[in-house]
């Protein structure tokens, strides 16, 4: 190993919010020219880690040492005037601004007259970019680029200045395969340069075709740091997971949960005894490339694969979002063509989407009023609003799915994230829905919340709804779901029963394997 | 605002907030309401007239326009959407209603069907190129500003049309019932339907969740172009009828008047407390917003404020208004 000294040197760090600790003593270093892999699940402390370097979380114990000087950052600011550039996967470009606009925004250069002369920055600008390698045109619009391009920019723009450190968060998470290449070559470039760069993932593909080391977290804690030629994938997934969660998988599931799990386990004699509620049949658009799917009565389906596997667009097809460009959408076997989500509604289809505040809720209304939308045309007659049925429904979505609020009037900006996410659920908990899309059902819910959610799924099923999960979280899908399609590229690559996936780690596997 | 946390902590000093807020807030424009008194007290004091019930009608007669015109504008922007052509489709809409009177039929009620259908038109317009064509409504119906008001001067080449018809005059300006005046009778009918259609039925509720949030209420299924769409069609309606009842008190369509006339009526609605941004708002609060509108621009009158002040002091108080009920 290189005793050049580190441009990071991260030691025993802890960070803790209110009761919870982030993290319990993670070191972490970076050296010159290097790849270094940072892994974890979602809540292991990868995020929190990166958050102190930045200077937007504060530690609470432990050194931070920048080119061998302790440091103690106070803001963002004093983050990036030590060397650092971050890249997060939100990016923070203005779209209908040039390249070269983007890249001198507030620190545009001007002669003494504090005028712009927008010649000279888009010189200035691709001289930089040139330099640099980066294969972008300073002139063009960053709306109109692809997005790996956009992310590039983002990239030349983090590390205009004298940069040493660059972090990217996931950065390949929303993009194609060949855009993938121009980011790997651009972060191979950087390297050579001296630049060191801390590369957050989830794709550990990537971690062997880029990284130098790699170090893995959980539970806020250091799991392991490794020469990336030195590691297996089997070694990093199983450090990844940790041991213990098939024993929690297990204690969930009540005896009834048990009997009617196994009611899927066969699914050629399943096929006899219940039609199924949804089935795709090659359903080929925008971003998928030939689907095939069925749902039955009961049945809880996962849907698993990378954050743009196409995914999230299977439920949106189901729900009257998308339409099937070729293939067929059959709805209790008719062959249905939603073109908006109230026809899917009225079908008997329910979704809780992804993003709640976008998606799901009008943050600045009641809980009655919120519970009332999907509903309307039921809650009218003759025009009117009938409130007093609107508020029966909310009072018994509320004490049904035990909403913590102080009455059905509450508005929902009041709420913590469980329990708005437990008012999502209540806009189709009466008349209950034939099918059920759920999108990331736990994101940001506690974990006492998360349980009684899982619960209430468990609920939707064995009243007969048919229910089909997306989520990132490989163990939320073991636990609650009785078959698991495993997505990539816009097609179901695998099928398979739970119970057949030995633990956690298998399913990361067949996550992970089609991913070239 | 981030994801919100148990609301548990403080709750004293939150109901203490809550009752500041509630006093500016659009769901009870108690805030508003002060102010308007307050203007009614100032120009009592100041003017032995005001507040006399010959002067107190007066002001009901002269706000009829804003205020009916301002019900259909407060279901617009709470659906997140802007209006600006009102006083255009007014203009068409009696131009249409007399002419159509001068040359086809003196039936005055089927003058004014098609003073209020040539409205709704407009209206029906207006929300199509906004929702199908997905162009800003700032932009459709500024362009439909200029467009109606075109119309409205060529087909009449700038020149009054007089309405001779005494039926006509007496059901929407001249008549009274038990007293009241026709026009104030139609302002309260605008305000009833409004307020029913609004508060207590469910297209009342599409337009709130269109306006609160069109991506979750299109997820839960409902039509957001379509209630935008109808949205817009009630303001057509609504400036139709205005027009009828601008057209009876002049005994003539006079497209050369109203200009300028749809900032008092956004102003009326932002003031009685409905959210620019869409998704909060009410008809009660709309009709306080109009009789500040109404009482400023009789009251100036009355204590002499010179029209060029007037003009000047209005705008300042809508600001201040504005600015009073924004502060948390």
């Amino acid at each position: 190993m290189t005793t050049a000294q580190p441009l990071v040197d991260l030691r025993d760090i802890t960070v803790s919010f209110g009761a919870v600790k982030a993290l319990r003593g993670v070191s972490f270093d970076l050296r010159p020219g290097e790849v270094h892999a940072l892994l974890g699940q979602n809540g292991a402390g990868k995020s929190t880690l990166i958050k102190v370097l930045s200077g937007v979380n504060q530690r609470d114990g432990g050194t931070v040492l920048v080119h061998g000087k302790e440091t103690n950052f106070k803001s963002a600011q004093d983050s990036r005037d030590s060397g650092i550039a971050m890249v997060y996967q939100d990016l923070s470009l203005v779209p209908s601004m040039s390249v070269a606009s983007n890249l001198f925004l507030g620190r545009e250069p001007h002669g003494g007259t504090r005028l712009v002369r927008n010649r000279s920055i888009v010189h200035a600008a691709q001289k930089y970019l040139t330099e640099q390698g980066f294969p972008i045109k300073a002139s063009a619009r960053v709306g109109a680029l692809p997005f790996a391009y956009r992310q590039l920019t983002e990239i030349a723009k983090a590390l205009m200045g004298d940069i040493r450190i660059l972090v990217l968060d996931e950065p390949t998470s929303a993009l194609s395969a060949g855009e993938e290449e121009i980011l790997f070559k651009t972060v191979a470039d950087v390297t050579e340069r001296g630049v060191g760069v801390i590369y957050v993932t989830h794709r550990l593909h990537e971690v062997f075709r880029i990284s130098d080391r790699v170090s893995v977290l959980r539970d806020g804690l250091n799991v392991g740091t490794h020469n990336t030629s030195d590691i297996t994938m089997d070694k990093l997934v199983s450090e990844i997971v940790g041991p213990g969660h098939e024993r929690m998988a297990q204690a969930t599931l009540s005896v009834e949960e048990g009997d009617r799990r196994s009611a899927f386990r066969d699914e050629s004699s399943e096929s006899s005894t219940h039609a199924p509620v949804i089935e795709l049949r090659g359903v080929t658009n925008a971003r998928l490339k030939g689907v095939d799917l069925k749902v039955r009565p009961g049945e809880i389906l996962g849907l698993a694969g990378m954050v743009g596997s196409g995914r999230t667009e299977i439920l949106e097809t189901m729900f009257g979002l998308r339409r099937a460009d070729e293939g067929e959408v059959l709805f209790e076997g008719k062959p249905v063509r939603w073109g908006s989500p109230h026809q899917a509604i009225a079908a008997g289809v329910a979704l809780v989407p992804e993003d709640r505040h976008e998606q799901g809720l009008v943050l600045a209304d009641t809980i009655a009023a919120n519970i009332a939308m999907p509903r309307l045309p039921q809650l009218t007659r003759a025009g009117a609003f009938t409130k007093g049925e609107a508020n029966r429904r909310a009072k018994k979505a509320v004490s049904d799915l035990n909403v913590r609020a102080p009455g059905i009037q509450t508005k929902l900006q009041n709420l913590s994230g469980g329990n708005q996410q437990k008012v999502v659920f209540g806009k189709w908990l009466t008349p209950e829905p034939k099918l059920l899309l759920l999108d990331e059902p736990s994101v940001g819910v506690d974990v006492g919340a998360r349980d009684e959610i899982y619960g209430i799924i468990r609920g939707f099923a064995r009243n007969g709804c048919a229910v089909v999960v997306v989520s990132s979280e490989l163990v939320e899908l073991q636990l609650l779901c009785d078959t698991l399609a495993v997505i990539h590229d816009g097609r179901v690559t695998t099928r398979v029963h739970t119970s057949e996936v030995e633990g956690e780690e298998r399913l990361h596997h067949l996550v992970q394997e089609p991913a070239r | 605002m981030s994801t919100a946390t148990t609301p548990a902590p403080a709750a004293a000093s939150e109901s203490r907030r809550n009752l500041a807020r509630d006093l500016f807030s659009s769901d009870r424009p108690y805030g508003v309401l002060l102010a308007l008194i307050a203007l009614v007290v100032f120009f009592s004091i100041k003017s032995d007239v005001f507040f006399t019930s010959a002067n107190l009608q007066n002001i009901g007669r002269q706000t009829t326009l804003v205020t009916i015109m301002a019900v259909g504008m407060t279901f617009v922007i709470i659906a997140a959407e802007i209006d600006l052509s009102v006083a255009s489709i007014l203009k068409l809409s009696c131009v249409s209603a007399a002419l159509f009177m001068n040359d086809f039929s003196n039936n005055w009620f089927l003058g004014a069907m098609v003073g209020v259908a040539v409205g709704a038109f407009i209206g029906l317009v207006n929300g199509l190129l906004t929702t199908k064509l997905g162009i800003p409504s700032f932009l459709v119906t500024l362009g439909m500003l200029g467009v109606a008001k075109g119309i409205a001067f060529v087909v009449t080449d700038t020149a009054p049309v007089l309405v001779d018809s005494r039926p006509f005059w007496a059901v929407f300006y001249e008549g009274s019932i038990a007293g009241i005046p026709v026009p104030i009778l139609w302002t309260i009918v605008a305000l009833l339907i409004g307020g029913v259609l609004l508060h207590f039925s469910t297209f009342g509720r599409k337009v709130y969740a269109t306006g609160g949030n069109a991506t979750a209420a299109r997820y839960s299924g409902i039509n957001t172009d379509r209630t935008k769409i109808l949205c817009f069609v009630f303001t057509g309606v609504l400036a139709g009828l205005a027009s009828l009842i601008f057209t009876a008190q002049g005994h003539a369509a006079r497209p050369d008047f109203a200009d300028g006339l749809e900032l008092d009526v956004i102003a009326a609605v932002i003031l009685g407390g409905t959210s620019l941004f869409g998704g909060r708002g009410s008809i009660i609060g709309t009709l306080i917003g109009s009789l500040i509108i109404g009482v400023l621009n009789n009251g100036l009158v009355l204590i002499g404020v010179s029209s060029s002040w007037q003009i000047a002091v209005k705008g300042f108080i809508i600001i201040l208004a504005v600015a009073l009920s924004k502060r948390r």
